[in-house]
């Protein structure tokens, strides 16, 4: 990232640029939203109906073939801070407002996947709501066969269906466990018990200065 | 039981541990270093760290972390062991959960399962920690009361206290 | 060929056909077995669950989830330096290369580089990792197969590479080491001369196991054309590191992708090897120790001088903004995408571990070997149990 913070179109990313051209043309209204940060990464938001499909332009049209991982975001802000409330005081009012990041979105929670061209270097991050009222959306698993895995603990970790998946059982929790643990309205329980004692102390210390370094250190010449 | 049988078989007992190496995380590559590599040997000690399942073992070394997922396994291991049989749980990860104290998967120590003699503590704890832990064990075995262990005091209840590595003395 | 070694054989081959007849007609169900979770042959506790028929493997399943400590959820509730010193237990054996993909996605969204001398050292600390990881492998890899001596090899060699690293950093592997914006603290005095002689102790032990175990006649048969991977089937699996390099695709993390680390200021070979068997990963993996050594040869005749930290504020905010960085660890492709809202600590953290990609091929690669093949298949494919679960 070499630009100046005044002119921030100065470096064109052809092969980026390309990538969302490519994109554009094979699905059209469904790729809602991109951004790319030049030489550095892109980033694409698809629609939820065109999720396959974007997978199989990433796959045999930008070429790229290699499946990295497979995930989701849940854009709720935690109800239980980052808990270390005192759990003897009732649970204080925190902001709830969902803001998603890159690319923008609309619902609660977001898959994203990210794929690799190993020929030209480059790997695409793409994202697609899921809708709240009933989070599902299709599987990856005939467009990349590794996708079995990773939808797999998306599913246990956040509740949200693939429609297609062969098996969709729990991967690494117990078949007992109740709950979506890594959605944000999960809490972790010890810490509700106990609050977690080694809590930053974010207040400066008497003439410190807020930009100083944490540390300067000289190092020996070689 | 005559003090000087006891003692002999106290001896016996104490210099030909059997370990049964539970080696889960982290702590299983310290352990392994201990037990395996050159440098910090425990064939020294007389402990032979090769049965090959719980059912030749007396001293088990819990080493990583124990998930909830795993608890019931190893609650069955436990109880294959004969007595009389020791238990080191090694790591901060076996002795209160560690770095993970707050995970929804992972037990809060292994004592919650089963009943530990010695604790070492350390994230991992280096090799020499983790000798010293089986030192103060032989020490502990020595000074056991041999009678009232096969009367059946010794299994009920673990009357003796555990011990904490880098503690105090024994009793 | 005598007649009697026909006859031998015909009778043999005539046999076998009988038995195939005997097992169609009486349709003998298979036998499941289940490998683990503790089980001195797996590294950690993984369960395998396979469907025989006689020796052979009809379906193989892992059953992953028995050291899922809950990462990425304790990442939420923790600051910055906090989550560094979680995140060094994940692949547990070469822990400094699990910081630095994480440090690096901190350090892109603050847009903040770490000085050259830091970047250096880094990448020697990291090459440092990768060499004490991949000498157990070694060594291991022996126990998987049945030798028992070369891991006391490994263990005795390892603690070299061991002891440099707690001279530089206090930990011996949770180093804990990585600042956002640096290094916690500078070399000590004598650790370059000191390194280079254990270097040159590493590619003696390189070259032993090379003598003792590659060379053995047992040792080729049991991995020569066990467990083929074909490239295509490696890359829709996200297979990476020397597991993808030994189906015949070059691709390097290192070389291929431009990070703030001190790789393009050195010459190293990228191996690949066209078989994609459990030989060809072995194999691998031991000439990356020895190119490792190499790597770190190459740099210590080099670091810049200056500071190994750059100019950050005491408390850590990490702008609002989404990373991603992935590095070539020892095992294979990690990497860490870091959702930040502009908090003390990150928002989401996605581990993207290597073990987990190349324990998902599993179950297509273990349909039709033998029992034996198994251990060996898993053992060349490598993993670490922290890896796979997270």
């Amino acid at each position: 990232m070499s630009d100046t913070p005044s002119a921030p179109e100065l470096v064109h990313d052809t092969t980026r640029e390309g990538v969302v051209t490519a994109m554009r043309a094979a699905l059209g209204e469904g790729l809602i939203d991109s951004m790319i940060k030049p030489n550095d990464d892109v980033w694409v938001r698809v629609s939820a109906d065109a999720w396959q499909q974007a997978g199989r332009v990433l796959r045999d049209t930008v070429g790229c073939e290699y499946f990295c991982f497979l995930s989701a975001i849940d854009w709720l802000p935690s109800p239980y801070g980052r808990g270390e409330d005192d759990p003897t005081a009732p649970l204080p009012e925190r902001d709830s407002t969902i803001k998603q990041g890159y690319t923008g979105g609309s619902t609660r929670m977001q898959v994203f996947a990210r794929v690799t061209n190993l020929q030209k270097h480059f790997g695409v991050t793409i994202k697609a709501d899921v809708p709240d009222s009933e989070p599902s959306i299709d599987s990856w698993v005939t467009v990349y066969a590794g996708a079995n895995w990773h939808e797999r603990e998306c599913h246990e970790m956040f509740g949200i269906d693939f429609n297609g998946h062969p098996d969709l059982r729990n991967m690494y929790l117990p078949t007992d466990f109740e709950g979506y643990p890594l959605r944000k309205d999960f809490p972790l329980l010890a810490r509700m018990v106990k609050p977690w004692p080694g809590i930053v102390d974010v207040e400066l210390l008497p003439g410190d200065d807020a930009d100083e370094p944490a540390v300067s250190i000289e190092g020996e010449p070689a | 039981m005559p003090t000087p049988l006891t003692t002999l078989f106290n001896l016996g007992r104490s210099y030909s541990l059997w370990v049964y190496q539970w080696g889960l995380a982290c702590c299983a590559i310290e352990m392994g270093a201990a037990f395996g590599s050159p440098r910090y040997d425990v064939m020294r000690l007389g402990v032979i760290p090769l049965p090959a399942s719980p059912r030749q073992a007396d001293l088990v070394v819990i080493s990583g972390t124990v998930t909830d997922k795993m608890a019931p396994s190893i609650k069955r291991l436990y109880e294959q062991m004969p007595e009389p049989k020791y238990v080191i749980s090694m790591g901060s990860c076996a002795n209160c959960g560690g770095p993970y104290w707050d995970s929804y998967s992972v037990t809060k120590g292994v004592d919650q399962i089963i009943p530990v003699d010695i604790y070492v503590p350390g994230c991992p704890p280096r090799p020499e920690a983790l000798l010293e832990g089986v030192v103060l064990l032989q020490q502990r075995i020595k000074n056991e009361d041999m009678g009232a262990r096969w009367r059946g005091e010794g299994t009920k209840a673990r009357t003796a206290k555990p011990i904490v590595v880098g503690g105090g003395p024994i009793e | 060929m005598t007649d009697l070694a026909d006859r031998q054989k015909l009778s043999y081959i005539a046999a076998q056909a009988a038995d195939a007849r005997l097992n169609v007609e009486l349709e003998t169900e298979g036998m499941t077995l289940n490998i683990g979770p503790q089980h001195p042959a797996t590294h950690g506790t993984l369960r395998i669950i396979v469907r025989l028929d006689g020796e052979q493997v009809i379906w193989a399943e892992p059953g992953a989830g028995y050291m899922h400590r809950g990462y990425e959820k304790l990442t939420e509730v923790r600051t910055f330096p906090q989550v560094t010193a979680l995140v060094n237990r994940i692949d547990w054996l070469g822990s400094f290369a699990n910081e630095v993909p994480f440090i690096l996605a901190a350090e892109k969204l603050m847009d903040v580089e770490a000085p050259p001398r830091a970047q250096w050292i880094r990448t020697i600390l990291f090459e440092l990792s990768r060499i004490a990881n991949v000498s157990l492998f070694l060594g291991d890899l022996g126990v998987q197969l049945g030798a028992i001596t070369p891991v006391f090899m490994a263990f005795r060699d390892r603690e070299y590479v061991l002891n440099l690293i707690e001279s530089a950093t206090g930990g011996r592997f949770h180093p804990n080491f990585d600042r956002i914006g640096g290094l916690k603290e500078d070399l000590p005095a004598g650790w370059i001369t000191e390194t280079k002689q254990v270097m040159k102790k590493l590619r003696n032990f390189c070259d032993e196991i090379e003598n003792l175990l590659f060379g053995n006649e047992i040792f080729q048969s049991r991995l020569r054309g066990i467990g083929v991977i074909p490239a295509e089937v490696a890359k829709q699996y996200g297979l990476s590191g020397a597991n993808l390099r030994a189906s015949g695709v070059d691709w390097d993390l290192r070389r291929d992708q431009k990070l703030p680390l001190a790789y393009d200021k050195v010459d190293f070979k990228v191996w690949t090897h066209p078989d994609g068997d459990s030989f060809a990963r072995c194999w691998i993996r031991l000439q990356e120790t020895r190119e490792a050594t190499k790597i770190v040869d190459q740099l210590l005749e080099g670091i810049p001088s200056g500071s190994v930290m750059a100019k950050v504020p005491r408390i850590i905010k990490v702008p609002e903004g989404e990373a991603w960085v992935s590095t070539e660890n020892p095992l294979g492709e990690m990497g860490y995408y870091v959702v930040s809202k502009g908090d003390l600590g990150p928002f989401r953290v996605k581990i993207r571990s290597a073990s987990f990609n190349n324990i998902s091929i599993v179950p297509w690669v273990l349909r039709g070997v033998y029992v034996p093949d198994v251990i060996s298949i898993l053992a060349s494919l490598y993993f670490i149990l922290g890896d796979i679960d997270r």
